[in-house]
């Protein structure tokens, strides 16, 4: 048997006592490296050992129990989908989203964590496996060519075989992983005796260490095998560039209601998984979802989620009374189990986490963002303080994901404005070097703070909310002509008229919500022209980009536009 | 009266001691020695406080020490009121004592292949890493053997010594020696605990690990 870098089979690259809580485990199987570790909910990743950014061991890095962090830039990416969720030179969503690393397959049998070059191959059998406890012996490192150990191993033991790179004596069973062309690591399994296990270990730990001297002395007078060459195949261009701006693909996926519940008087909380079971793309804290309700209409709700949760995304829907018919829709009509089509997850709202204190205000259904951004801080013991208004005490949701924080979480109920302000002003302070305050509620709410922050020497770029609603004032005094280049059609906009609006009288569907350019749901690419942009969507630099527009405000500078529609 | 330390910024050994005073909250104060590339360690008046020309020294008050596993027994039974870092015990003692000799075991190999590497030092490099990886495997196995009996130090108390001090450096620092710890996973899990020490302190090539459970049930 020859070792190649392709053999698809699984092989055992550590034990599961390898993994010890908040540990990255470095690891190596057919010339390629491993950093390997374990999320706080129990899930394993195996990725490859190198961060995106420069290339530096992720093994070296920190595991903050929902994402690892790199040691050198702190770059993070999730748990399961190793999707890179922060950049800290870099901290909007759009750009952070489409980086991944590169993840392999993953099992967990017999107290042993597995892996292979790829899914396809199938699990190894092994026989009466399951009939009983096992015990991983101490793993030995061998610095010779797995299938001499293997052989080796087979002699020593007066065993059968090897089978491949398996050797069965009596009870127990060898695997020799295969870490490189003269590097191996001798994995055991022994019958679990359950009562004095350490004698044991240490026999066979004697046997192995033994067995590992011989096979090194025989490796050295043979030359040393040339090291495994794995291809490192690059990261597609999709996954691994930064561009400017995040031009709408209009993604959207269907996922079913997991959980429908009600998480405070007058909110439902919705737990929204795939279908499949499978991981949800990666999002920042902040990031929202466009829901696609029955009644045709798109309602933005933001992910209240902590990082690197991505089989649900949970979100809380309000009850209005004054409603034009979304709230209603979802809290009425859909029921667990039902599908629903959402957007990819986009943030307008991002969390910086390079502060030295970030204040969270979160006022009524405006927790939901204020949420996440309490987890991501938690979790990365990072300093914040989260003030919660609500009118009444048991209209509060999602009371038990906020009563785990171990930051100073404070939920004020029934304050008259006065008390509001008082408390605001009194969390917010003077402002020094490297503080933010994020806010999320109603207009009246964050027209307060801003105020209250600027009379307390904050300056705009500390002070951060995210707008459901454009304030100013439209000039859609411009005519010009629009050419929608895949419906081959060229239309006239004149003043007092959106594009949008002539787009529908042409008979165009498209997909619109707020119109009024706050919610992003309109927006479209731009092949051609100059953008006059009247949203408060898109930032400045995005802006500049003049590579996306929304239909619903914004207009021409230049006679002609051409439109990806 | 300060406590004086004689230091330079990348030495393993004058790290042992900033360590183990960051953690007993000591204060001091550093007097910078050019080891590289001024060999300041052999001029005159550095041998007129060590005639080894070793890092680091200390002064406090009256006293001039050197070696850094000596000067760790004066900090611990000097400042450490709790009497952890360096019990009485007799057995204990010996233990702690012994790995010390590790830790010296340590810079004649990991150290002095940094040097051949870092500092163009004419040493056996390859010597150098081959013994330093005869000592992980043996530290490696100690620990794993440690980990299953519930020790999670290098010595029998149920929390860190001296003795965890004096080895920890030249591990941390074995990468730039060009020796890896990919073959020790339980030498690797145990600088996560080390690192995890309330009052632990980096030096350039030592990152700091990330929060343990107990540091988080704690806050």
């Amino acid at each position: 048997m020859t070792l190649s870098i392709d053999d698809a089979r699984w092989h055992p690259i550590a034990s599961s006592d390898d993994l010890p809580f908040r540990h990255v485990f470095h690891g190596q199987l057919l010339g390629r490296e491993l950093a390997v570790w374990r999320a706080d909910d129990g899930n394993v990743n195996i990725w490859e050992n190198r961060c995106l950014h420069r290339g530096v061991r992720l093994s070296i890095g920190i595991n903050e129990g929902g994402e690892l962090k790199c040691q050198y830039h702190g770059w993070r990416y999730a748990n399961r989908s190793a999707g890179c969720t922060y950049i800290p030179a870099h901290p909007a969503d759009a750009p952070a989203r489409r980086i991944q690393n590169r993840t392999y397959p993953v099992r967990e049998a017999f107290g042993l964590v597995w892996s292979a070059p790829s899914e396809n191959a199938a699990f190894p059998d092994l026989p009466r496996a399951e009939d009983r406890a096992w015990l991983p012996l101490r793993p030995m490192p061998v610095n010779a060519a797995p299938e001499d150990v293997a052989a080796g191993l087979a002699k020593a033991l007066d065993a059968e075989g090897p089978h491949g790179l398996t050797v069965r004596a009596g009870d127990a069973v060898y695997f020799v992983q295969p870490v490189d062309s003269g590097r191996s690591v001798i994995r055991g399994l022994v019958s679990d005796p359950t009562t004095d296990t350490i004698p044991l270990l240490r026999e066979k730990n004697r046997t192995l260490a033994k067995l590992r001297d011989r096979l090194e002395r025989s490796a050295a007078r043979k030359p040393a095998p040339a090291p495994l060459q794995p291809t490192y195949e690059k990261v597609s261009a999709e996954l691994a560039t930064m561009p400017d701006i995040a031009v709408p693909h209009g993604g959207t996926m269907i996922v079913v209601v997991k959980r429908k519940w009600q998480t405070a008087r007058g909110v439902t909380g919705f737990e929204l998984a795939d279908r499949s079971g499978s991981h949800l793309p990666t999002f920042q804290p902040g990031a929202h979802i466009d829901v696609h309700l029955p009644t045709g209409l798109v309602r933005q709700y933001s992910i209240t989620n902590g990082p690197g949760e991505l089989l649900s995304y949970v979100i809380g829907v309000k009850r209005e009374e004054v409603s034009k018919g979304g709230s209603h829709a979802l809290a009425d009509t859909v029921r667990e189990g039902d599908l629903l089509t959402i957007s990819e997850p986009r943030n307008n709202f991002p969390l910086r986490r390079d502060a030295t204190r970030t204040l969270l205000v979160a006022a009524g259904i405006g927790i939901t963002p204020i949420l996440s951004m309490a987890r991501f801080l938690d979790k990365s013991d990072l300093p914040y303080e989260l003030h919660y208004f609500v009118r009444d005490a048991d209209t509060a949701a999602f009371r038990d994901r906020l009563d785990v924080l171990r930051g100073k979480v404070t939920v004020h109920d029934a304050l008259a404005r006065d008390a509001i302000r008082q408390t605001i002003g009194e969390a917010l302070g003077r402002w020094s070097f490297a503080q933010h305050v994020y806010i999320c509620g109603p207009g009246s709410m964050l027209e307060m703070v801003r105020a209250l922050a600027a009379g307390l020497d904050w300056p705009d770029e500390a002070v951060h909310f995210e707008y459901f609603k454009n304030d100013r004032v439209i000039d859609d005094s411009s005519s010009f002509e629009v050419e929608l280049a895949r419906s081959a059609m060229t239309l006239q906009v004149p003043a007092g008229k959106t594009i949008l609006e002539v787009m529908r009288e042409a008979g165009v569907t498209v997909l619109s919500s707020c119109e009024q350019g706050a919610c992003g749901t309109c927006m479209t690419t731009v092949i051609e022209g100059e953008v006059d942009h009247q949203d408060v969507y898109l930032n400045e630099s995005e802006k500049r980009a003049n590579k996306a527009i929304m239909t619903c405000v914004s207009r021409a500078k230049s006679a002609r536009l051409v439109l990806d529609i | 009266m300060t406590i004086k330390l004689y230091d330079f910024e990348l030495s393993g050994n004058c790290y042992k001691l900033r360590l183990l005073m960051s953690i007993l909250k000591v204060p001091y104060e550093v007097v910078p020695v050019d080891f590289y590339p001024g060999r300041e360690h052999r001029a005159d008046w550095f041998l007129e406080l060590n005639p080894f020309g070793q890092l680091p020294v200390l002064q406090d008050g009256e006293e001039t020490l050197s070696d850094s596993g000596a000067i760790l027994v004066y900090l611990a039974r000097k400042y450490d009121r709790s009497g952890r870092w360096f019990p009485d015990d007799p057995a204990t003692m010996a233990e702690i004592l012994r790995w010390h000799a590790v830790g010296d075991d340590l810079t004649s190999t990991v150290s002095a292949a940094r040097l051949v590497l870092g500092m163009f030092y004419d040493f056996d490099l390859e010597k150098a890493q081959k013994g330093a990886h005869r000592i992980f495997r043996i530290m490696d196995e100690h620990l794993w053997f440690g980990e299953k009996d519930g020790r999670d130090w290098l010595c029998r108390p149920a929390h860190p010594t001296t003795a965890d001090i004096a080895c920890f450096p030249y591990v941390m620092l074995s990468e730039e020696a060009d020796v890896s710890r990919q073959d020790y996973p339980a030498l690797r899990r145990w600088t996560d605990r080390v690192r995890r020490i309330p009052g632990f302190t980096v030096m350039s090539g030592i990152f700091p690990a990330g929060p343990a459970r107990e540091a988080q049930a704690a806050s």
